[in-house]
């Protein structure tokens, strides 16, 4: 009685399991399938389960200047942004991680409170205070509002990072002989890379997919691709709007796929264990 | 011994290296986010100029006394709360199956509840219209059923909640599945060697070691989803909006500043509340790691 009882539950569990995946991946992978579809569309007239095939908009999206400036803007400002946050960040994320300094415990918690705060009432706040200090419609100012964004990334996941290689290993390298800064870049940081690599990959999709803050303070002339899309989304015939989704997501999916062997579940759960 | 000799000379040496080193990322700090909120509180309560000094909370009045802000502010609460508790509902489960269960099919979820975590939010709004709207790709396969008539999915409530869904998955299973895995197999498996069933293992080890974590996720999850703006935007209606898009229309289309920063002041005070219980959470969590 037991086996065929047992085979059951287990075909049943089984069927569940797959019945939610078939479930959760048409509810995923349902959306962007069907802009997919409608990025190689002339037209998809209902209820046609297919539309005719076309790449006329392609042209159309690839031949407007308003696209062309605002790819450069996306690619001029999200790696500037990144690499400035990179370079005042993970020094203190070693610091958080190593040293021993009054109110350590406050001052990385006070990282926190980017995402504390509800992101749009923050932009609108920025914004005054940008009026004032004449940022509005600049590189600076846009560049400026997507660090808001990077910060948590490029502070919590390195001093994580830093946290977690063995002292020991370090101590070795000093005993040898080898300075402090001898032993952080030929030991720690060589260790740290691949958690400095998913940090630097956060911070640039953060500040390469921000759109609120840019629209907010970049319009009307630093406009970036995620703030056009607004535009297009809302002003521009169906396949428009989709030919220049699949051209903004080309860069996460570039990149996800050359760190892809950094971006092993362990790395992506340590970043968001916060 | 070494410590001893090591001396306070040194011990200030490495207080003031350290202070140094996160100086920078905290001026910005300080600059783009203290800086404006303190400002933005300043301007909404002082008085007009050419008036009386002191402080007033006219604006406040001004602005929560029409009927459409309150409605948009009780809107934005719900809201977020629905897609917070439909979130919750779907990933608990999943970071529970992904913890436990072993095999092919746990790997090909664990690849699929990432994969919204790429796509920016902009392109997962306009992704979901098309996907929900009136003659889209559902309305299409249910006319293809047979059924021609359906309640409206996008362009209101249910098309801002499905997407924010849609977006907030993998957050949430990863935040619940790293508490999940920080728990020692060695509690569950004596759990069970002592007699307790999965549902009592679940209840009286898993759920209270795993608290923290779900504090942390649903007070993230609200204060994202409420202030949210790119979703309720492009795949909300008209009206109600949530208050993210009617700050940012003050602000842009009608040129109302002082309200504009009024509304974000009492988003910030509304999440305020609820970030203190995530921050308090943090905190006690942090306090045993350093």
């Amino acid at each position: 009685m037991s086996g065929p009882w047992y085979w059951a539950i287990g075909g049943l569990r089984r069927a569940v399991a797959l019945g939610a995946f078939c479930a959760l991946a048409a509810f995923i992978l349902g959306p962007l399938f069907t802009l997919l579809l409608w990025a190689v569309a002339g037209s998809w007239l209902f209820p046609n389960l297919l539309p005719e095939f076309s790449l006329k908009w392609w042209a159309y999206v690839v031949g407007n200047s308003d696209v062309l400036k605002a790819i450069k803007m996306s690619f001029l400002s999200a790696p500037v942004a990144t690499l400035l946050s990179a370079v005042i960040c993970i020094p203190a994320a070693y610091a958080f991680a190593r040293l021993d300094f009054p109110g350590r415990r406050a001052l990385l918690l006070s990282f926190l409170s980017a995402n504390a705060f509800p992101k749009i009432g923050l932009y609108i706040s920025i914004a005054t205070l940008f009026y004032r200090l004449n940022l509005m419609d600049t590189f600076a100012g846009v560049v400026l509002i997507q660090i808001v964004n990077t910060l948590l990334f490029m502070i919590w996941i390195p001093t994580g990072t830093f946290r977690g290689i063995n002292r020991n290993l370090e101590e070795a390298a000093r005993d040898v002989g080898a300075g402090s800064l001898r032993t952080f870049f030929q030991i720690t940081l060589p260790i740290a890379l691949p958690g400095i690599i998913v940090a630097l990959l956060f911070a640039f999709l953060a500040a390469f997919d921000e759109a609120q803050g840019t629209l907010i303070v970049g319009t009307p002339n630093h406009m970036t691709m995620p703030v056009l899309m607004y535009t297009l989304v809302l002003s521009y015939p169906q396949p428009v709007g989709a030919v220049f989704s699949v051209l903004l997501s080309l860069p996460s999916l570039i990149f996800l796929l050359l760190a892809q062997r950094y971006l092993r579940a362990g790395y992506l759960a340590a970043g968001y264990s916060l | 011994m070494t410590d001893a000799r090591k001396g306070s000379a040194s011990a200030r040496k490495e207080g003031a290296l350290g202070l140094a080193l996160v100086l920078p990322p905290l001026l910005v700090l300080i600059f783009l986010i203290v800086v404006p909120a303190i400002t933005a509180i300043i301007e909404t309560l002082s008085p007009p100029a050419g008036t009386t000094t002191g402080l007033t909370f006219n604006t406040y009045a001004q602005v929560l006394g029409a009927r459409i802000v309150r409605s948009d502010i009780i809107f934005s609460v719900d809201i977020a709360l629905i897609s917070v508790a439909v979130v919750f509902c779907l990933s608990y489960p999943l970071a529970l199956y992904l913890r436990f269960a072993q095999g092919r099919l746990p790997a090909l979820f664990a690849v699929l509840f990432t994969i919204p975590l790429f796509v920016p939010v902009v392109i997962a709004s306009f992704a979901m219209i098309t996907f929900l709207v009136n003659h889209g790709l559902i309305s299409t396969m249910l006319y293809r059923l047979g059924i021609a008539r359906f309640p409206s999915l996008v362009y209101n409530a249910t098309g801002i909640v499905l997407t924010q869904v849609w977006a907030s998955i993998p957050f949430a299973v990863l935040i619940l599945g790293a508490g999940l895995q920080s728990i020692d197999d060695a509690l569950i498996d004596g759990a069970r060697d002592v007699g307790a069933g999965p549902l009592r293992t679940f209840v009286s080890i898993i759920l209270p070691l795993n608290a923290i974590p779900t504090m942390i996720t649903l007070t993230l999850l609200f204060i994202s989803i409420f202030g949210s703006f790119t979703i309720p935007y492009l795949v909300g209606g008209n009206a109600p909006q949530m208050l993210g898009v009617t700050m940012t229309n003050y602000l842009t289309q009608y040129f109302r500043r002082t309200e504009a920063v009024t509304m974000a002041v009492i988003a910030f005070i509304i999440a305020a509340a609820v970030g203190a219980i995530y921050v308090t959470s943090v905190s006690r969590r942090e306090r045993n790691l350093l």
